[in-house]
C-alpha cells in the first residue's frame, strides 16, 4: 500500500471508529435517561455499530437512505448532527418532526435520511420506488434500504426485492441481521440463510461479518459500484448481534440466555479497536481521548437539548394535508 | 369538444398531462402493452415508452410502495390498481406510509401520488370485482378521496389530482366507464378538488350522492318529476359541507345514496354532519339508500345496487314531512 493510500485509509477508519464510539456513548446515555424517566422510549443499537458505519462509508452525500428505527450509528457517521437525534428522542420543538413520532423514528431530509416508520419492511418497496427515480433521472445516486432479520418474513420484503430486480434498480438491501426480532431468534424466523433469498429474485446476495467494519464497507462499496453501473440491486446479509433489548420496554432475559457483553470479543467496538491497532492506526492513548471526547459531546448535547421546550400543542394537528380540512379545523378548535 | 365515454376522458387526461410533464410516471398491472384491463391507459406506452408506462409484477403493495418512493423523490406517479377489491394488501403502504409521511416529517416529505382504481358493481363481477371500499380510505387522515360521475368530470378531476401534493385515491365507477357519453373539452382543464357540484336543482329535497349513483338518482328524479337538488360530491374526503348545508337549508329534506354498505358508510358521516349544522332546517329524518351490509353478490347484483324503486320509496317517504 502506498503512503498516501495508507494515510487515506487511516483517516477513513479512524473516522469510522470515532463514529462507532460516539454512537455507543450516545446509545448508553439514552438508555440511562430512559431509566431515569427523562426519555419515553428507545430502541438501542448496541452491537450494530460496525455494520451500519461500514455501509455508510460506501455512500456519498447524494445517495439516499431509507432506514428503520435502529440506525443511529449510520446517521452519526453520515453527518447527521447529534442534536437532530436527541431532539427527536425528546420530541421537543426543535425536533424535525415536532414531537409527533415516538423516539427512534428519525428524519433528516438535508442528509437524505428518509423519515422512519414503525411497521417493519414497509420502507423497502418505498426505497425501491426512490431507486426508480434515480434510474429514470440518471442521477447516478443509489438507495440504501435497511431492515432487521424479522423483516425478511414480510410480503413487503418479497415485493421490494422482486421489483428491484425486475426493474434492475440501483438499490442495496442491507439486512441488519442482529439475530433477534424482539423474542424470536433468526433460526425460527426463517430456515434459509438470509443472503440466499436473493437467488429467488435473480439478485446478487452476500453474507458479511457485520462486526467487521472493513469487510462490511468493502462489500457495500462493491454493491454500490455495481448499482451505479446499472448492474442492479444487491442483498447484503450483515450478521451481528443485538447486544441490548429490542427496546427499553423489553426484557431479553425472558427469552434468551446467550449474551454479548460490552467489552467482550464480539463487541464491535472491541473488534474495531483491535483491527485499527493491528494496522497501527490507533493506540490506547488515542482510544482514551476519542472516548472521553465522545462522552463530553454526548453529555453536553444531551443537556443542551433537554432545555428545549416542547412544541406548541396545535402543531400536533398540522401537516396532515397540504391544506387542512374543515373537519380537522373544527375538531382542533374544540380541543384547544 | 368531443363526445367521449369515461374511459376515453381519463385516457385524454393522462395523455395531456404526460405530454406536458415528464415527471408523470404510470405503473400497474397490464397497463402497458395491454392498455389496462379496462383500456384506460390504451396507447400510452407506445407513445411515452416503457420507462414512463410501466407494466409491473402482480403485487399491489409493491406497486403502491414504489409509487410512494417515486413521489418522495420528485416524480408524480399514477398507479393503477386493477380492481379496488385487490387493494387491501397495499393498505399498510397506503395508511402507514402514504397518508402519514407529510405529518410524520412535519412537511419535509410529501407524497404527490394518484392511485387510480375501478370500483363498484354493475358489471357482473361478484364479490371480488364489485366492491365500494371508499370508507376505508375516507377514514384515514391524510388521504384525499375522489370519484367522478361523468366523462367531463373524470378528466378535470384527474388532472387536478395529478401532482396535487397529497396522495389521492381516485375511484373510478366502472359501471359507467362506457355506458355514459358526454361532451368533453379537448385541451387540459382542472376541476377543483374538495368542491361538490349541484347537477340538478330543485326545492323539495336534497339528494347527496357520487360516482355511478349520480346518473341513477338523476334518472329517477327526471322520470318522476322530483323537484330536488342533486349534489354530486366529486371529492368524498374531505367532502364539501358548505354546498350540502346550503341546499339542506333550502329543502329541509335529505336523501343520501351510495352503493357502499350502509353501516358506517359515507352516508353516516354526511348525516351526522348535517344534523350538527342544520338540525333546525330539517323537516324529517335523513334517509339513506345504499348497498346492504352483505358481500356483493354475483347473480342478484340488481338487488344490491340502489335503484329507481328504492330511491323513489325514500323520496315519497320524505315528502310526507312538511
Amino acid at each position: 500500500m502506498q503512503e498516501a493510500e495508507k494515510s487515506e485509509e487511516k483517516s477513513r477508519l479512524v473516522k469510522a471508529y470515532t463514529a462507532i464510539v460516539l454512537a455507543r456513548t450516545l446509545d448508553k446515555k439514552i438508555v440511562v435517561a430512559q431509566r431515569q424517566g427523562r426519555v419515553g422510549f428507545y430502541t438501542p443499537t448496541m452491537g450494530q455499530e460496525a455494520l451500519q458505519i461500514g455501509a455508510s462509508m460506501a455512500l456519498t452525500e447524494k445517495d439516499l437512505i431509507y432506514g428503520y428505527y435502529r440506525d443511529v450509528p449510520m446517521m452519526l457517521h453520515r453527518g447527521v448532527p447529534m442534536e437532530v437525534i436527541i431532539n427527536q428522542i425528546m420530541g421537543n420543538s426543535e425536533d424535525s418532526a415536532l414531537g409527533r413520532q415516538m423516539p427512534s423514528h428519525f428524519s433528516d431530509k438535508k442528509r437524505n435520511f428518509m423519515s422512519v416508520q414503525s411497521p417493519v419492511a414497509t420502507n423497502l418497496p418505498v426505497a425501491t420506488g426512490a431507486a426508480f427515480t434515480q434510474k429514470y433521472r440518471k442521477t447516478n445516486s443509489v438507495v440504501l434500504a435497511t431492515f432487521g432479520d424479522g423483516s425478511t418474513s414480510t410480503p413487503d420484503f418479497h415485493a421490494a426485492m422482486n421489483m428491484a430486480a425486475v426493474f434492475n434498480l440501483p438499490v442495496i438491501f442491507l439486512c441488519e441481521n442482529n439475530g433477534w426480532a424482539i423474542s424470536l431468534p433468526v433460526e425460527k424466523q426463517t430456515i434459509a440463510e438470509i443472503w440466499t433469498k436473493a437467488a429467488a429474485y435473480g439478485m446478487r446476495g452476500l453474507r458479511v461479518n457485520g462486526n467487521d467494519v472493513i469487510e462490511t464497507h468493502e462489500v457495500t462499496l462493491e454493491a454500490v459500484k455495481r448499482a451505479r453501473e446499472g448492474k442492479g440491486p444487491t442483498l447484503i446479509d450483515a450478521v451481528s448481534f443485538r447486544m441490548g433489548p429490542h427496546s427499553t420496554s423489553d426484557d431479553p432475559s425472558k427469552y434468551r440466555s446467550e449474551t454479548v457483553e460490552e467489552g467482550s470479543d464480539r463487541d464491535p467496538v472491541v473488534v474495531t479497536e483491535k483491527t485499527l491497532k493491528s494496522r497501527g492506526y490507533i493506540d490506547d492513548k488515542l482510544i482514551e481521548s476519542i472516548k472521553s471526547r465522545a462522552q463530553k459531546i454526548v453529555d453536553d448535547k444531551f443537556e443542551e437539548c433537554a432545555k428545549i421546550p416542547p412544541p406548541e400543542p396545535k402543531s400536533a394537528f398540522e401537516d396532515v394535508y397540504g391544506k387542512s380540512t374543515w373537519m380537522l379545523d373544527e375538531e382542533v378548535k374544540d380541543i384547544l | 369538444m368531443t363526445e367521449m365515454n369515461m374511459v376515453q376522458a381519463l385516457n385524454s387526461a393522462l395523455d395531456l398531462s404526460m405530454a406536458a410533464d415528464d415527471s408523470i410516471i404510470l405503473l400497474g398491472e397490464d397497463i402497458g402493452v395491454d392498455g389496462g384491463v379496462f383500456r384506460v391507459t390504451e396507447g400510452l406506452q407506445k407513445k411515452y415508452g416503457p420507462e414512463r408506462v410501466n407494466d409491473t409484477p402482480l403485487v399491489e403493495l409493491g406497486i403502491v410502495g414504489m409509487a410512494i418512493g417515486m413521489a418522495l423523490t420528485g416524480l408524480k406517479p399514477i398507479a393503477e390498481i386493477q380492481f379496488q377489491d385487490f387493494i387491501y394488501t397495499a393498505m399498510d403502504q397506503i395508511i402507514n406510509q402514504a397518508a402519514k409521511i407529510r405529518y410524520r416529517s412535519a412537511g419535509q416529505y410529501t407524497v404527490p401520488m394518484v392511485l387510480r382504481t375501478p370500483y363498484g358493481g354493475g358489471i357482473k363481477g361478484g364479490l371480488y370485482h364489485s366492491q365500494s371500499g371508499e370508507t376505508y380510505f375516507a377514514h384515514t387522515a391524510g388521504l384525499t378521496v375522489v370519484s367522478p360521475s361523468n366523462p367531463a368530470d373524470a378528466k378535470g378531476l384527474l388532472i387536478s389530482s395529478i401532482g396535487y401534493g397529497d396522495p389521492v385515491i381516485f375511484l373510478e365507477p366502472k359501471r359507467i366507464y362506457r355506458t355514459i357519453k358526454g361532451e368533453v373539452k379537448d385541451g387540459s382543464y382542472a376541476i377543483p378538488l374538495r368542491k361538490a357540484a349541484v347537477v340538478r336543482e330543485g326545492d323539495d329535497i336534497t339528494a347527496i350522492t357520487y360516482g355511478s349513483m349520480v346518473p341513477t338518482v338523476r334518472d329517477a328524479f327526471e322520470k318522476n318529476n322530483v323537484n330536488g337538488d342533486i349534489i354530486d360530491l366529486r371529492t368524498l374526503m374531505p367532502f364539501d359541507i358548505e354546498t350540502i348545508v346550503k341546499s339542506v337549508e333550502k329543502t329541509g329534506r335529505v336523501l343520501v345514496v351510495h352503493e357502499a354498505p350502509r353501516t358506517l358508510g359515507l352516508g353516516a358521516e354526511i348525516s351526522a354532519a348535517i344534523a350538527e349544522r342544520a338540525m333546525e332546517s330539517l323537516l324529517g329524518p335523513i334517509l339513506r339508500v345504499t348497498g346492504p351490509d352483505s358481500p356483493f353478490p354475483y347473480r342478484h347484483e340488481e338487488y344490491y345496487l340502489p335503484n329507481e324503486k328504492r330511491i323513489m320509496k325514500a323520496v315519497n317517504k320524505l315528502s310526507e314531512y312538511r
